[in-house]
């Protein structure tokens, strides 16, 4: 069994996952983890090649797209302590193709799987929960605090739909920010956030959408606990309809 | 009227029918300035009861001509009545669609003067919206029975999913429930849209730009508990809604009631529980392989309370079982009580790598509550096999011990609030 050692930058661990993988001669007991730099750590440090990382991923979406677009959502959730896992998911992928994401029954599979799922399944879920709200300069400006880094993607998705409006999405805890301006998207970290003054009319819209959502429910058939277990309330925060509640 | 008036009460009018899918529609590119669809659906929010909302649901008018007892835009109640225009409408649309609040619009209408003249003005909002507007996102229209086939075809060019509500499952029920309106006149458009929807198919197979007529399919709504008929019955129109007119989904609507009417049965709660058992047997229909007839019987019309439609099958027909897991195909594992289509998926998959073990089993996610009993794992059994009927029904009932013992099933779900 060798141990690995990687930066911890994404770049990192996939030219880490490259190097062990072609040069192991059995990488699937190989351990990957992050370097902390301590006294008595173990391990062979693999220094970060970034050519090396774009190569090796080019190689994941031509030859196991799904495993590719795996390790994209795996990387989003942001979880720490799993790159060992994802070390032997890699390797299975390029030994069995993309049906290894069948074999749940292998505890590294089902590791990663789960959590890339984790992230896939939030970006979804705010593909429809974030709100945006119309600024005076008639920009308008989501906010949000999601688990997963999904600005990203998420960004893609409206990019492709709000094409003629100018917006910003903004990560309120990692305090980054997307910006869509004139046909072109940018993403980048905001140092100080002051928010805006919103639009006139912003405040009777928001009302109209408020009274939509009260009157659409049928009162003989009220489920909060359906309604929470669906929309968890950790989203509530920058809900239009949930405020003042 | 002010406009917040007028979506209160046309919101709150449209708030009993069921559907509100924005699936099945791939609406995109350079073809609208604002907006797409997304193939599997996007729900945006979840009102109080738990229902999702992905699609502004109105009504562009509740002021019906018609007298339907179990309708709470009937003429004869009084009701405060409130027509859209069609800007009124294109606009909340429009603002709600970029403030990301919907996925579109789902628009019905009480039936004003004539069906023909309601149904002009439905199809005239989806114009502006799709024409002025240039908006891509995901519009459903109600069509209103009885307006024509040319208006059909226009509302389905527009839209991308057009629904006709069945209402009640029989001629003799809508007799007596909804006089003014007609079997004839509710199958004629489902049939000339589903001819519609398969012709466009073909015609789009030749000619990436042949129009698209409703690309996500048509859909039916019924109201359950307000007539006599059995489930065996509504089962049995919906399995020939789904074979012979293609119909994407029908739903269910546990009625509700909100009037008085002496041709109304009295009941103390919406039947929730009922219509939640019909959607089970719905999906069984629709994803499981099961037809109407396997799941329920002229000498058994009606779905058991207790049991879920299929774990009911499963203790009618002992002989299928064990089912042995790493061998049966995935038409037999779908049969299993608690394994599902993802589950059923993900055991064939991960055979192909290795036998599944117990352990594996509940590694990859299948829930073992009641599978346990009628499956085998290479041979071995989880649970005694040859347990007496009687025995094996209360132990899928009250559970094993092991979790939370439920003491009573529940008759009924009670709902919370209700009785506050």
């Amino acid at each position: 069994m060798s141990r690995y050692l990687y930066d911890g930058t994404v770049e990192g661990l996939l030219s880490a996952a490259a190097r062990i993988i072609t040069e192991e001669k059995d990488p699937e007991t190989a351990v990957l983890e992050e370097r902390e730099n301590t006294l008595f750590e173990e391990g062979m440090f693999i220094a970060t090649d970034a050519a090396a990382a774009e190569v090796f991923f080019q190689r994941l979406r031509r030859d196991v797209p799904d495993a590719a677009s795996t390790f994209y959502y795996f990387v989003l959730a942001e979880k720490e302590g799993l790159e060992t896992s994802l070390l032997h998911y890699l390797a299975q992928a390029l030994r069995y193709g993309d049906r290894v994401k069948g074999n749940l029954t292998h505890p590294a599979v089902r590791n990663v799987v789960t959590v890339s799922r984790k992230a896939s399944r939030e970006l979804h879920r705010m593909k429809g929960l974030l709100r945006f709200e119309k600024l005076r300069d008639g920009a308008y400006l989501a906010r949000m605090e999601p688990d997963c880094n999904i600005l990203q993607p998420l960004a893609l998705h409206f990019s492709r739909r709000l094409r003629a409006e100018d917006w910003f999405i903004y990560d309120v805890r990692r305090r980054i920010a997307a910006r869509w301006h004139s046909g072109s998207l940018q993403i980048g970290s905001i140092e100080e956030f002051v928010a805006p003054a919103l639009s006139d009319e912003e405040k009777r819209i928001q009302t109209l959408w408020q009274a939509f959502f009260r009157t659409i429910a049928i009162a003989d058939r009220k489920n909060p606990g359906l309604q929470k277990s669906n929309m968890p309330m950790k989203y509530w925060k920058y809900l239009t309809e949930k405020q003042g509640e | 009227m002010e406009t917040l008036d007028k979506l209160q009460i046309l919101s709150g009018a449209a708030r009993y029918d069921a559907s509100c899918a924005s699936s099945g529609s791939r609406r995109q590119g350079p073809s609208s300035d604002i907006g797409n669809t997304s193939q599997g659906g996007i729900c945006h929010s979840w009102s109080d009861d738990g229902r999702c909302i992905s699609l502004l649901k109105i009504l562009l008018s509740n002021d019906c001509v018609y007298d339907c007892a179990y309708c709470v835009n009937r003429s004869s109640n009084p009701v405060p009545r409130a027509s859209f225009i069609a800007r009124e409408v294109v606009d909340l649309t429009m603002e709600f669609y970029r403030r990301n609040y919907i996925e579109g619009l789902f628009l019905s209408s009480a039936v004003m003067k004539s069906p023909d003249c309601t149904m002009e003005r439905m199809v005239g909002v989806a114009e502006i919206l799709r024409t002025e507007e240039r908006f891509g996102g995901y519009i459903h229209l109600k069509i209103i029975p009885g307006s024509s086939s040319e208006l059909v075809h226009q509302a389905g060019l527009y839209a991308d999913r057009i629904s006709v509500n069945i209402e009640l499952p029989s001629q003799e029920s809508l007799k007596r429930l909804a006089p003014q309106k007609h079997k004839q006149a509710i199958l004629e458009p489902m049939s000339f849209i589903g001819k519609e929807i398969r012709q466009s198919l073909v015609e789009r197979r030749q000619s990436c730009r042949a129009p698209r007529f409703a690309p996500a399919g048509q859909s039916t709504q019924m109201i359950i508990g307000a007539s006599p008929e059995s489930d065996f019955q509504i089962l049995r129109l919906s399995e020939g809604l789904y074979r012979k007119m293609n119909l994407k989904r029908v739903y269910y609507s546990a009625f509700v009631p909100v009037m008085e009417d002496n041709r109304l049965p009295v009941l103390a709660a919406p039947p929730l529980l009922r219509e939640h058992r019909l959607y089970q047997a719905d999906w069984l229909l629709r994803f499981y392989g099961f037809s109407a007839a396997e799941i329920l019987s002229d000498d058994a019309p009606n779905l058991d309370e207790s049991f879920d439609p299929k774990t009911a099958w499963a203790l009618r027909h002992p002989e299928f079982f064990p089912v042995e897991i790493n061998r049966a195909d995935y038409g037999t594992l779908l049969r299993v009580p608690g394994i599902g289509v993802t589950s059923a998926r993900r055991i064939v998959a991960a055979r192909r790598f290795s036998v599944i073990t117990p352990e594996g089993l509940k590694k990859i996610g299948v829930v073992m509550k009641r599978a346990k009993y009628f499956i085998t794992c290479s041979g071995r059994p989880f649970e005694k096999l040859d347990r007496p009927p009687a025995l094996l029904r209360s132990r899928l009932l009250i559970g094993d011990g092991s979790g939370v013992a439920v003491q009573e099933p529940p008759k009924q779900l009670l709902l919370p609030g209700l009785f506050a």
